[in-house]
């Protein structure tokens, strides 16, 4: 995510100027971002959303695009200039009580989540495979755990981000399909309740969508993430342009996806249960080819995602209790931050080999995901405009008001969450 | 350091907040706070007024938070002579790694991350 383009040695030797480098930063910070902005979450809610509800509800992913901007900025910023991760700062804000009830909830949602994704590993190396995802779980849990064991932070994030760029072959697809894109642009633009869905479940997807875009470990995985590579306020600038960028084209593709499923599955009435449905529109727009490229970004999507959460469970509660976390040390230089994160993904594990079904994981992690988001922005927000912690980098005026605007969103939704689930039956 | 004269208050600017030792490696959280002793009933005039004497990490949060009171031979103190810097952090003037409070973290280092193999290493 961040490129340190100020000229090393090694630049000064070789007489590359520090200006190229940081270009090649740049477009691979930006690139990183999109690749790991679409996780399990993203694909299964927009393939849910567009299938039952065309692209009625893209309003709502913009807003969740937009909201994740200004959040995971604001905690990168906190982090770079104060040195203090995003859970560190909720302890220290909230005191012991309230900050370990956002632990508890934030640490269960995170391990669903995470839960959610190793099973979407198992699942995308089903659709590779043809062997039951079940029999894959083992293998994906495993290979998670040798990453974060033993591979550099940069390595996997860019890794993982850059095979993610694969999803594009939903945009692509789109193209192919050769739809109309009048209809598409009018549902976009206008949205509607659509005919034999009743309003309150229209809310109950734009609440799981908005949770999809806006899920809490992202901020802990970036702003603990800012530590890790040790940023500074040198490096401001370039992870604003990332996620300034980054993110918005991430949301592009989420648009894509819920695109695809508006224009293939609607009109037939597939629902989305699998992941076999989610990449059906593209499968019919190119063939084999297209379904090599949509496996290959789905795995990495969410194999990229399984680290990001496994990490973040030992973030969260590490910074709680102030242990010694990183991957920027050795294993045993942060024994308990590593030791939770084994258990971690032998619970979720654990949880898929009952046999539950990864994708209601999935659905019920985002929804959950929308009714954290208040204790996990407020604490973030506070302290953005804390001047002990920030000196001079404090929130602007501008950036206040859109944030205390999307206090008020996140709030409603978080608020409408559990209402809206009991009364649709979780959108059934 | 807090400018002279200028408000300090310990619930805000010390409680919670991450410790650091020498290396800038994490040691704990200020749990809680010790300080000396406060007679029990009224106070003789001019008795000193109480000083903080330790940070307190580890069980004394669960007590902190539902009430209670451990054993005082159970409470894992950091005196507060190795306390260097107060900011956004704590900082002590020494190593962490013998303190008492760490005693979880040796543990579960021999124990279990130091056997796997590959825990000694530097990530490739």
């Amino acid at each position: 995510m961040s490129g340190k383009g100020s000229g090393s040695i090694a630049d000064q030797a070789t007489g590359k100027s520090s200006a190229n480098l940081s270009i090649l930063g740049v477009a691979l910070g930006i690139l990183t971002a999109i690749g790991g902005f679409v996780d399990i979450g993203d694909l299964v809610t927009n393939a849910v959303v567009g299938s039952r509800f065309g692209l009625s509800l893209v309003w709502v992913t913009v807003l969740g695009v937009v909201g994740i901007c200004i959040f995971a900025q604001m905690s990168g910023r906190v982090a770079a200039v104060s040195g203090r991760a995003t859970f560190e700062i909720i302890r220290e804000r909230l005191g012991p009580r309230a900050s370990l009830l956002n632990l508890l909830a934030s640490f269960f949602i995170n391990l669903m989540t995470l839960t959610a994704e190793v099973g979407g590993v198992a699942l995308a190396l089903q659709l590779a495979s043809s062997v039951h995802y079940l029999a894959w779980v083992p293998v994906a849990g495993l290979a998670v755990w040798l990453v974060v064991w033993r591979v550099k932070f940069k390595i996997l994030e860019n890794v993982t981000g850059l095979l993610g760029l694969a999803l594009i072959v939903f945009a692509v697809a789109l193209f192919l399909l050769k739809p109309d894109w009048n209809q598409l642009f009018n549902q976009a633009t206008q949205p509607a309740v659509p005919e034999g869905e009743a309003p309150a479940t229209y809310w109950y997807y734009a609440v799981a969508l908005f949770g999809a875009a806006m899920t809490p470990y992202e901020v802990f995985f970036f702003s603990s993430g800012a530590v890790e590579e040790k940023w500074t306020v040198k490096d401001l600038s370039q992870s604003r342009l990332n996620v300034l960028v980054g993110f918005p084209l991430g949301g592009f593709l989420s648009i894509a996806i819920a695109a695809c499923a508006a224009v293939v599955l609607l009109p037939a009435g597939i629902g989305v249960t699998s992941l076999s449905q989610v990449v059906l529109p593209v499968v019919e727009a190119g063939g084999k080819l297209a379904l090599a490229f949509v496996i290959v970004g789905v795995l990495a999507a969410t194999f990229g995602a399984a680290l990001e959460t496994t990490l973040s469970s030992g973030y969260t509660l590490s910074q709680f209790f102030g242990w010694s976390w990183g991957k920027f040390r050795r294993p045993v230089r942060a024994a308990r931050f590593h030791l939770v994160m084994i258990l971690c993904l032998l619970v979720g594990m654990g949880v898929l080999a009952t046999g539950v079904d990864p994708i209601k994981v999935t659905e019920y992690s985002v929804v959950f995901s929308a009714v954290a988001l208040p204790l996990t922005y407020i604490p973030i927000l506070i302290v953005a405009n804390d001047p002990e912690y920030m000196g001079e980098h404090v929130n602007g005026r501008v950036l206040n008001f859109a944030a205390l605007l999307f206090m008020v969103i996140i709030l409603v939704a978080a608020i409408a969450a559990i209402p809206l689930m009991l009364l649709t039956g979780a959108g059934a | 350091m807090t400018p002279a004269g200028k408000m300090f208050d310990a619930v805000m600017h010390l409680l919670d907040r991450q410790v650091l030792d020498v290396d800038k490696m994490p040691v704990t959280v200020a749990d809680d706070i010790e300080l000396s002793d406060i007679p029990a009933g009224r106070i003789p005039a001019g008795a000193p007024a109480p000083v903080i004497t330790n940070l307190l990490a580890g069980s004394v949060l669960g007590t902190r938070m539902f009430g209670g009171r451990p054993p005082s031979s159970r409470l894992n103190r950091i005196h507060w002579k190795y306390v260097a810097d107060l900011g956004t952090a704590l900082r002590l003037n020494i190593r962490g790694e013998n303190l008492d409070v760490l005693w979880t973290e040796r543990w579960v280092q021999q124990r279990i991350i130091g056997r796997i193999p590959g825990g000694r290493h530097d990530p490739e």
